[in-house]
């Protein structure tokens, strides 16, 4: 079986007249962590709604361990159980307590046993050092308790591959950092991750490859070294200037 | 630079009191005066009710205790039924349409906002309906429901009592009222719950089920009870079809004697069931207000 | 000496009795006006001077008025308030009809109009609270049915008790289910007289009981189906419990004392009995049943 996790080619995305995402390729190979920088609006955000099929592309295709995801039989709902997504605004279900809120998909959607959910729910609790606030209700935690859950929520479906979205741009400074070491831990245990971010010293730490969006086209992609200190592109150059 | 600033500071201490009738109801002062006001209130009722030769009518008429007694128990040798009694009949139709409205809304509100084409054509039917019946008076519809049910000879359905079709025409017609408020309820959680919960890779009943209603159902419970409250007091049109309720049943006390405290003494039993609702409604509309004001971390 | 004390005696007997006779005819007169008297007294008793203002609910069915026209003189109510009127030298141009619902007319309080006619009964609660004239006609009760209940054949009074019975509140008709009937299930009570008997049309009821000119006419005109053929038939009349109607005046109204008089003139003319021959003859055909 090959290494492909997720091939994106040619994605075309367009909101009424307005084309979001151009002709937009991109591999993600297993263990991979890929970056996505660029503007706001640059269809970072699009690109990853578009993967977990939250929207419909308009052209190109999405491929999933090979298959067509655009194919009419399949079902979303399972493509997305593969695929474990975070949220700017972490998303937490406000009427659930902590542990359940991690517990919902694999009981609900994966139909798991609910004490054996329950208790790697702990376990992944106790890896981000939250065991003790499993019966607190979300209100209650940080931002960056929050987000840390938020992750947790989405590793306990045992994706083959995690989407992030701007995870840490909601976060009061001081709370990103603990964001960020728990997405580094990931990385070096080798989760697949395609990353949304403005983080750049993050970005370069931590990624496999860099890509550049700008106005809904990649612009350049490559290893972080390349694109940060080496960038081929003057679009790239800009931009990079504008958030050093 | 120095010369703008220097400006802005004043030659003498700016005025900083209120003015003196503004510090004649702060504090103790205040206290004083809102103690005034009450029982200048009071007094003017009180005057009213008492002292007017109108209020003295007013008292027998409506606050006879002779007639609120019999109105409580009733005279079967005048064929004056108890207006306590009547209540019972109330009561049975308000708890038995509740339950049926809480569901059917909740239907009416589902079809309405569902995506699952099979549904598609119950989604204009279903507003359609909640038009129709949030647009005519209940005091219609109850009429329409009441004769024209048996009129059109439906087999069991033509064949019930009135207080059946009471609640027939209560359920229809504050089932669309519910469904706008679950409605309301459904679009007030946040998109951002819905993408989640379909990330997770939960189906979209899941997502309803789980993730979507209860949020909705916690945000809408004080206006539903506000239509609960409001269903208890139209179960009183139920007699224009006939049924002796409570509020008929006073009025054929108020026929017989020519005494209005059995009109009193059936808008007290009213009161008695819906104020605790009422105070319960606003208690949870406070308590949420509180939570929503200081929970954001 | 004798014949003065005789004549002083009878000058004083004499003037002694004049003077009782005078304030006794004076009297028997503010009790018993006269027609002539009436005609001039009633102007300072009426609601507003110079009419006399008559109530009658909406709609006002036959045979008691026709087309809900009360001004047309027409009904056995409306040509009657026009020979009381007619008696007490009202013109019929200073008659003015205003509209009163049925149960909030004998409701005490200040009324807007000189009388009521509305075929109200009697009853000693409500001439607590009103003033009634003397009777304009003596009432019996009646059963309305469908042609296809079973009332139709089977009424004994026995019988009479299993129907489900249905009238209008704060009628004579709803409290004589109650007193002499007593059916075993508590009869429906509606807001009008058209509820009731559209239950009727319905078949949620059995029957209505109402007064028999009023039940004729309900019978044969206004329980009809959908092809506005008559489906009712008035089963039969009750004996009279000496029920009648009465004209309704505010309480202590002095008005009632003249059109009092003017209408034992009309029956002691006979022409109160024409009229009811005129307008309601028809009931003398109706069969009696008991309760």
């Amino acid at each position: 079986m090959n290494d492909e996790v997720l091939k994106m080619s040619s994605v075309v995305k367009r909101f009424a007249q307005h084309e979001v995402l151009r002709d937009v390729s991109l591999t993600l190979h297993r263990h991979e962590v890929v970056c996505l920088i660029g503007a706001s609006g640059s269809g970072k955000s699009t690109l990853l709604r578009c993967a977990n099929l939250l929207e419909t592309i308009d052209g190109g295709d999405i491929e999933l361990f090979g298959q067509s995801l655009l194919d009419p039989r399949v079902d979303p709902d399972l493509v997305r159980r593969h695929m474990g997504t975070v949220f700017q605004s972490f998303n937490l279900f406000p009427h659930l307590s902590v542990l359940e809120n991690i517990a919902l998909g694999p009981v609900r959607a994966l139909k798991r046993p609910a004490d054996e959910v329950r208790e790697e729910a702990m376990t992944l609790l106790a890896r981000i050092g939250l065991q003790d606030r499993a019966s607190e209700f979300p209100d209650r935690l940080s931002g960056g308790q929050q987000q840390r859950v938020a992750i947790v929520r989405s590793l306990a479906m045992r994706p083959s591959l995690l989407l992030l979205d701007e995870v840490t741009s909601a976060l009061d400074p001081t709370l990103v950092g603990e964001v960020l070491d728990l997405l580094t831990d990931l990385a070096k245990s080798g989760t697949t991750m395609l990353i949304a971010t403005h983080e750049m010293n993050f970005a370069r730490d931590v990624s496999h490859q860099v890509a550049f969006l700008d106005n809904g086209v990649l612009i350049e992609k490559g290893p972080p070294d390349q694109v940060f200190e080496r960038p081929r592109h003057d679009a790239t150059r800009v931009f990079l200037g504008r958030v050093r | 630079m120095s010369s703008e600033t220097d400006a802005a500071v004043p030659d003498a201490p700016p005025r900083l009191f209120a003015p003196r009738r503004r510090l004649l109801f702060k504090g103790r002062n205040g206290l004083a005066a809102s103690l005034a006001s009450s029982a200048a209130l009071v007094a003017v009722i009180l005057a009213i009710l008492f002292a007017t030769s109108g209020g003295q009518s007013f008292r027998f008429y409506f606050f006879n205790p002779h007639f609120l007694w019999i109105a409580l128990r009733g005279n079967p040798l005048k064929a004056v039924g108890s207006v306590l009694g009547g209540i019972v009949t109330n009561i049975w139709i308000f708890l038995l349409c509740e339950v049926l409205v809480l569901l059917f809304g909740l239907i009416i509100a589902w079809v309405r906002v569902t995506t699952t084409p099979l549904l598609v054509p119950f989604r204009l039917l279903a507003t359609v309906y909640a038009d129709i019946f949030r647009g005519i008076p209940f005091v219609l519809v109850i009429y329409i429901v009441g004769y024209g049910l048996p009129q059109l000879s439906l087999g069991a359905l033509s064949n019930q009592s009135p207080a059946v079709y009471g609640c027939i025409a209560l359920t229809l017609t504050y089932s669309a009222y519910v469904s706008e408020v679950y409605r309301a309820g459904l679009h007030s959680v946040p998109h951002g719950q819905i993408l989640a919960a379909r990330s997770l890779g939960l189906t979209q009943y899941a997502t309803m089920r789980r993730v979507v209603l209860p949020q909705a159902v916690r945000t809408v419970i004080p206006p539903l009870l506000n239509d609960f409250i409001s269903l208890q007091k139209d179960t009183a049109l139920v007699s224009l079809i006939g049924v002796v309720e409570t509020s008929r049943a006073a009025q054929i006390g108020q026929e017989t004697y020519f005494n209005g405290s059995f009109l009193t003494m059936s808008a007290l039993l009213f009161l008695a069931m819906t104020i605790p609702m009422t105070r319960f409604t606003d208690h949870l509309i406070d308590k949420d207000r509180e939570k929503r004001l200081a929970g954001a971390q | 000496m004798r014949h003065v004390r005789l004549m002083l005696a009878g000058i004083l007997s004499a003037s002694t009795f004049a003077v009782v006779s005078t304030t006794g005819a004076v009297a028997h007169a503010a009790t018993n006006p006269s027609l002539a008297t009436c005609k001039t007294l009633i102007t300072s008793q009426e609601y507003a001077k110079g009419k006399l203002t008559v109530a009658t609910d909406s709609p006002g069915y036959t045979p008691w008025f026709v087309n809900n026209k009360p001004s047309n003189g027409r009904g056995y109510e409306s040509a009657v308030v026009y020979a009381i009127a007619a008696k007490l030298g009202v013109a019929s141009s200073n008659v003015k009809w205003v509209v009163e619902p049925f149960d909030s007319s004998y409701v005490p309080g200040h009324k807007k109009f000189d009388f009521d006619i509305n075929e109200i009964s009697y009853t000693a609660d409500r001439a607590k609270a009103v003033t009634f004239s003397v009777s304009y006609y003596d009432v019996n009760q009646s059963i309305v049915s469908l042609k296809t209940n079973p009332i139709v054949h089977h009424h004994t009074p026995a019988e009479l008790k299993t129907y489900l019975y249905g009238d209008q509140i704060g009628t004579t008709g709803l409290s004589y289910i109650d007193k002499y009937i007593k059916p075993t299930r508590a009869p429906r009570v509606y807001s009008t007289l058209a509820d009731a008997v559209l239950a009727l049309q319905t078949k949620q009821i059995d029957a209505v009981v109402i007064d028999t000119p009023s039940g004729q006419y309900m019978a044969t005109s206004q329980v009809v189906n959908a092809k506005q053929q008559a489906i009712g038939a008035q089963v039969g009349q009750f004996p009279t419990v000496g029920e009648h109607y009465g004209l309704l005046f505010q309480k202590g109204n002095p008005l009632v004392t003249c059109v009092n008089v003017a209408i034992n003139s009309l029956t002691s003319s006979g022409q109160l009995k024409a009229l009811q021959t005129k307008w309601l003859g028809i009931y003398n055909s109706v069969p009696t049943i008991k309760p």
